[in-house]
């Protein structure tokens, strides 16, 4: 510590030089804490070698002040505490941090010998381990705690006296956790008065589940401002127990009621031959009732897949078992089928199905369901059908007959007239002389009754024309949705698969909607008929909508059906000719005038695989200027799928 | 000459053939009187002296063929009767003869069938 010594002794510092403050000096530098001595106007007068090397101060630091010393800086409030150590003579501490080293800097007055205080010194004691150690007890307590707090178990430490020093969560949750008794609690403490007794169920160690009921009132004691609650604790275990009974046998009686009514779902299910199932589609989780199991005839409880459904779904039905899954994958929304099944003993059942689509929180989709057995209803509606239809039969060829009677009846009239006045006319003719005058007049009488007839048959004509057909702006794509929302349960009877294709930016065509509806459907019904026989091939079905031509609108309805023969080809469109055993034979022929009568043709062309296409086309309507046209430019296709 | 001829009475709701039969049955050497309906005949005087009736069955608004048929039993003034009908249905024809007509034609009918019925009627061979 030479280099301090030597400003020590300038005489400018105040500090008398001599050889006891060599001396002095010299047993400083063999201090290993740093100590520096600063002046009343806090420059550096010196330091012992401790400082130099800890603090890294150079001799060329002496006389500086100590803001302008970078170390220095780490004690921002240096200089206003070495003022007030200096004012007051106080010693004083400070926290000081350098890297990773802590200290606790004593800055203490420095007196002369004559009482002056002259400077302040500054010794750094290194705390650095002991503050460590300090982290090490803080963590250790957190720990120890946090573990504490995990534990279950209540856990209490007593003082001396018997008094709770402290206690873990589980101790407090005790009896605190209740929110009731905590805000009351906290009310009662704040000034509130009243409390409702909350009864708490705990389980002891050792002395197992107790009921107790947790009272509490403030206590106002004098000369004491903080205050202070009493908490009672009532054990009310043994007087709970006495009454239990009552619960248990409370809860026998939930227990047969719920019982009861499960047992009424499943009977009112085996009654009504419905089963319900759920189905979670991400796993294909499948649940059954009971009586689901009856209908399919399955053992109670045999894990259900889709596999396993598909043993028992008629051949038929496949394909549509597998449309519905595809289905019911995608879109998520309730659906309805009719499917039969095919039982070992080589009998049919017809079920109805309807099921809800729901979404968990997680967005996965599970179908609730419900399936009924309508086999017995089915099988009465095909015969009611087939009765139906001989009935509808017999009505027609009635219906014919009263029509051809009373036609006859009006025609035979003018006939009878016209025979009779010919019979005449010859008679006189043949006279001699011959009545030419009366020959004249019945001749004159035969033209008029002849035209009697003619009228007879242009009144008849009229009865069966309907005059009043109204003309109005079509969307043939409504229409034809009109028809298939019409016709598709009787598609889904019968096993058609429906798709529609819909070109978007249809033109709109100028027509009677209702006959040209008339002429959808009937295309549809006879796509559907030449399906019927049809078993080794899906029963596809497709309608589609779609311009011709830049101002003409095309519907197409494409079957896979039997197709039809070269004879028939020719005469497909003429009355009165079928192929069909219930059918009357207009359908086509009505079909075509009525689009004849929209300026359009109706047409049939043999496919290319199974099945026949049958087409009109009818003159679109010129398109509104852009701005005013609903849909999009580019042509988009609407599917529907049924 | 009327007693020569015998009266043949037409009662049929529909003009051609009351304008047309009276005709032909003249040319076929009978008298002829048309009505156009059965009450118009019965309070006619051509009753007592019709020989024979061309009826037809249905006339609406009033007394049908049968009806009158009944009425003349009633009145113990029975007349031959010959229908004609528009209607060709064989059950009331064979109900018609059954009841007693002499014959039933079908409109159109021919001058042949007409004449043969007539001659039915009034018992000529």
């Amino acid at each position: 510590m030479t280099t301090p010594c030597v400003t020590l002794n300038d005489g400018a510092t105040g500090f008398q030089g001599g050889t006891a403050t060599t001396d002095l000096i010299t047993i400083l530098d063999t201090v290993d804490v740093p100590i520096v001595v600063l002046r009343r106007d806090f420059m550096l007068v010196c330091f012992n070698k401790a400082a130099a090397g800890v603090l890294r101060l150079s001799p060329s630091d002496i006389g500086r002040a100590s803001r302008d010393i970078a170390v220095l800086a780490g004690l921002p409030r240096l200089e206003e505490q070495c003022g007030q150590v200096i004012a007051s003579g106080v010693e004083s501490r400070a926290d000081f941090r350098d890297g990773e080293k802590w200290f606790v800097v004593r800055i203490s007055p420095y007196t002369t010998g004559d009482r002056q205080v002259t400077g302040t010194v500054l010794t750094f004691t290194n705390v650095t381990a002991f503050r460590a150690s300090i982290d090490q007890v803080i963590y250790e307590r957190e720990c120890t705690k946090a573990i504490l707090n995990t534990v279950a178990d209540p856990l209490v430490v007593l003082n001396a006296d018997q008094r709770i020093q402290s206690g873990n969560r589980a101790f407090y949750t005790m009896f605190f956790q209740l929110a009731s008794l905590r805000t009351q609690l906290k009310k009662l403490l704040a000034g509130g008065h009243g409390f409702q007794p909350v009864e708490v169920d705990h389980v002891f160690p050792g002395e197992g589940q107790r009921t107790l009921i947790v009272d509490a009132r403030p206590l106002s004691l004098p000369g004491h401002s903080e205050r202070r609650v009493l908490v009672t604790f009532q054990d009310i275990t043994a007087r709970k127990q006495a009454a239990a009974p009552n619960d248990l046998r409370a809860i026998a009686e939930r227990k047969e009621e719920l019982w009861r009514s499960e047992a009424f779902l499943a009977e009112a299910q085996r009654l009504s031959l419905t089963g319900s199932f759920s189905w979670r589609v991400t796993t294909d989780e499948i649940t059954w009732s009971a009586q689901l199991y009856r209908i399919f005839e399955f053992d109670q409880g045999m894990p259900v897949t889709l596999e396993l459904i598909g043993t028992r779904v008629h051949l038929e039905d496949i394909p549509l078992l597998h449309d519905m899954i595809e289905r019911a994958r995608g879109a998520g929304t309730d659906f309805e089928y009719e499917l039969r099944l095919q039982m070992p003993d080589q009998s049919i059942k017809y079920l109805h199905m309807v099921a809800h689509g729901t979404r968990d929180q997680d967005g996965r989709l599970e179908y609730i369901g419900a399936v009924q057995d309508v086999t017995a209803r089915r099988l009465s509606e095909q015969a009611l059908g087939k009765a139906q239809s001989e009935l509808a039969h017999v009505a027609r060829v009635t219906i014919l007959s009263t029509l051809t009677a009373s036609i006859a009846h009006e025609v035979n009239q003018p006939l009878s007239g016209i025979i009779t006045n010919a019979s005449t006319c010859l008679r006189m003719l043949a006279a001699d002389p011959p009545d030419v005058d009366g020959a004249r007049e019945t001749a004159r009488r035969t033209i008029r009754d002849g035209n009697r007839a003619s009228d007879v048959i242009a009144r008849v004509r009229a009865l069966f024309t309907k005059k009043e057909s109204t003309t109005e702006s079509v969307d043939l794509n409504e229409a034809t949705r009109e028809v298939i929302a019409l016709s598709l349960s009787e598609l889904q009877r019968n096993q058609v698969m429906l798709r529609a294709e819909l070109v978007s930016d249809l033109p709109h065509v100028t027509g009677d909607r209702v006959q040209l509806q008339q002429v959808i459907l009937n295309l549809l019904r006879n796509a559907s008929d030449a399906m019927s026989g049809v078993d080794d091939r899906p029963r596809q079905l497709l309608i589609g909508t779609e311009r011709e031509g830049g101002d003409r609108v095309r519907v197409t309805v494409r079957d896979a059906g039997v197709g039809i023969g070269p004879q028939a080809m020719d005469r497909l469109f003429d009355a009165f000719y079928t192929t069909k055993s219930g059918g009357m034979g207009i359908g086509l022929s009505v079909s075509r005038s009525i689009v004849e009568k929209h300026h359009g043709r109706l047409w049939v062309e043999r496919n290319d695989g199974p099945g026949a296409t049958f087409a009109f086309s009818i003159p679109g309507e010129p398109l509104a200027p852009e701005g005013e046209r609903e849909s999009g430019e580019s042509p988009s296709i609407s599917r529907y799928d049924g | 000459m009327i007693a020569e001829r015998p009266l043949v009475t037409i009662i049929d709701d529909n003009e051609s053939v009351r304008e047309s039969l009276p005709d032909l049955l003249r040319e076929l050497g009978f008298a002829a009187l048309a009505f156009s309906s059965a009450e118009a005949f019965l309070a006619s005087d051509c009753v007592d002296e019709t020989k024979c009736l061309l009826l037809d069955i249905l006339m609406p608004g009033g007394m049908s063929g049968p009806d009158l048929q009944r009425e003349l039993t009633r009145r113990r003034q029975p007349i031959p009767t010959v229908f004609i009908t528009a209607n060709g249905d064989e059950t009331v024809r064979q109900r018609l003869l059954a009841e007693g007509a002499v014959a039933c034609l079908f409109k159109p009918f021919s001058e042949t069938a007409l004449l043969e019925a007539i001659n039915d009627a009034l018992g000529v061979s």
